[in-house]
């Protein structure tokens, strides 16, 4: 009878850490990573640490207030080309008619076209930034987010940046 | 006039063979009546409807047949519209529905307006396209019975479905996809967009002093070292269909119960937010938020102004925005809170709520 109960007990204590772990298991949370997709020739999913690897710049930007902000992070042409997007001697002809959209986890989004992001075409370098003043980015505003610079409104310098889809025009 | 054998023979030959292609050409085609979405042009035309599923007279009546349709359910008690209910612009009034089993339902029961422009739908957006989200209070054990492949059987044994599946889909078979796509369809026409405020926006109505200041303070963010008054309840509810498709964090409650879209997305950013819902027809979808723990518009108004819950998720649109330099909260007047629900009541379509076109179509029968 004993023999049974401790028996009973083993199984018992076996089936219900195998059911936890699966519960925690479950309850681990994604790492937040950006992706970048659609008209590439090699989907990518940078988590900050793989981020973190590449090679960064600095960028500013005004904030709502007006004051300056010193971000550092990845000029976006280079994680495209990363992704295989056609930039630099391959931006012509059709290829003019694709645009970026960068969608937030939030939902929200905002397109490029992918001739403001190239340098072959515009001096202007907008970057993913994953740190401001050598810090992280702050709730809400990271883990990566948008920088372009002098731009008269900061609605398209997107937070919490998600993905980045690049796609032919339709019309 | 006497034809020669042979040409009798080819003349035979030629029409029977225009016959059999005519026949050929008319089994496979069936004619359907595209239905005319209707809407102003400040709604935008970012409109979503799958090239698989395109709108059409037929498949609307059908749809519209289907949605008021119980015997969906297990039950045969409940359709769609026991939950989504045209009086209350497709709500219902309670908190939590009840399905089948008297077991409440997860979440408040949403408002079906303009969904034309909807792309994640549920509290969560849990589901891509109209014709997705079909599928998931007709499976639920809870809501409708987990109900759908029988049903789909029992329709074919009746006289007048199959008809109406033949007019909308070109064939009497009755399947899951079809019931779907046609309540979809039917849910696209379901437009609202003559409120008095869309009166105002055409210059068809004057709003009170009472209408316009509520209007002023939800469009505008407060900047207090400039004395402008505002509540910034467009940077989420603005554009005239009153919602932007975003998942944010309204400050309900620290340690969110209901996790939202992090079930979702397994996503810690995403804890505790849910869609941003439409305020059209507000006045008559109460109780609101996911879990419809506000019963009344006053109390959605002091939430947002004196009782915002912080946490790492908090929506960064409701942080920092005070009508008092430095503030914590946001500050508006007793009069202003009310100024503001003046102006949600101006969202109240009655001619969407009284709208034939949308209304139960098997009452003519009883």
């Amino acid at each position: 009878m004993k023999k049974n109960i401790f028996a009973l007990t083993v199984l018992l204590a076996m089936f219900f850490t195998t059911f936890s772990t699966t519960l925690w298991a479950q309850k681990a949370s994604k790492e937040a990573a950006v992706k970048v997709e659609g008209e590439v020739l090699k989907t990518l999913s940078l988590t900050l640490s793989d981020f973190a690897k590449l090679p960064h710049v600095e960028a500013t930007m005004k904030d709502r207030d007006g004051q300056l902000q010193h971000y550092s992070g990845v000029p976006v042409f280079e994680l495209l080309k990363l992704a295989g997007v056609t930039l630099g001697k391959e931006l012509k002809g059709e290829n003019l008619t694709k645009y970026m959209l960068v969608r937030s986890s939030d939902g929200y989004e905002v397109v490029f076209s992918l001739a403001e992001l190239d340098p072959a075409f515009a001096n202007r370098v907008i970057i993913l930034a994953d740190r401001k003043d050598g810090k992280p980015l702050a709730d809400g505003v990271g883990p990566f987010r948008l920088v372009v610079p002098d731009e008269n409104r900061p609605a398209r310098s997107v937070l919490e940046v998600s993905n980045l889809i690049v796609r032919f025009a339709k019309e | 006039m006497q034809i020669s054998h042979y040409k009798k023979l080819t003349l035979f030959l030629v029409l029977f063979t225009a016959g059999m292609l005519v026949a050929a050409n008319a089994a496979d085609s069936f004619y359907t009546d595209p239905y005319k979405l209707e809407y102003p042009d400040y709604f935008g035309n970012r409109i979503s409807i799958p090239a698989d599923n395109l709108t059409t007279k037929q498949g609307v009546y059908l749809g519209r047949m289907l949605f008021y349709e119980t015997k969906l359910s297990s039950s045969k008690t409940i359709s769609c519209a026991s939950c989504h209910q045209q009086k209350l612009a497709f709500a219902d009034s309670k908190a939590f529905s009840f399905g089948i089993n008297d077991m409440p339902t997860k979440r408040n029961s949403m408002s079906l307006s303009n969904l034309l422009w909807v792309r994640n739908f549920f509290w969560d957006g849990r589901a891509k396209g109209l014709e997705e989200q079909a599928k998931f209070p007709l499976n639920d054990p809870h809501e409708m019975g987990n109900y759908l492949e029988q049903a789909v059987k029992d329709l074919q044994k009746t006289k007048e479905y199959p008809p109406l599946f033949k007019a909308a889909f070109g064939s009497t078979e009755i399947t899951v996809d079809r019931l779907t796509k046609a309540i979809a369809q039917f849910e696209r026409t379901l437009i609202s967009a003559n409120a008095p405020y869309d009166k105002y926006l055409r210059g068809e109505y004057k709003p009170t002093p009472e209408e316009l200041n509520g209007m002023e303070l939800f469009m505008n963010s407060p900047v207090p070292s400039k004395n402008i008054r505002g509540a910034n309840c467009a940077q989420c509810h603005g554009t005239p269909k009153m919602y932007m498709e975003l998942f944010h964090n309204n400050g309900l409650d620290s340690i969110p119960k209901d996790i939202g879209r992090e079930e979702i997305t397994g996503m810690q950013n995403d804890r505790g937010r849910f869609r941003v819902a439409t305020l059209r027809n507000i006045e008559l979808t109460a109780p609101y938020m996911h879990d419809g723990r506000f019963k009344t518009l006053e109390e959605v108004l002091d939430h947002y102004n004196e009782h915002i819950l912080p946490s790492r998720t908090l929506s960064l649109s409701l942080q920092d925005r005070s009508n008092v330099e430095n503030g914590k909260t946001l500050g508006l007047t007793v009069q202003e809170k009310s100024n503001i629900i003046s102006f949600l009541k101006m969202l109240t379509d009655t001619d969407f709520i009284n709208d034939p076109r949308f209304a139960d179509p098997h009452l003519k029968k009883k």
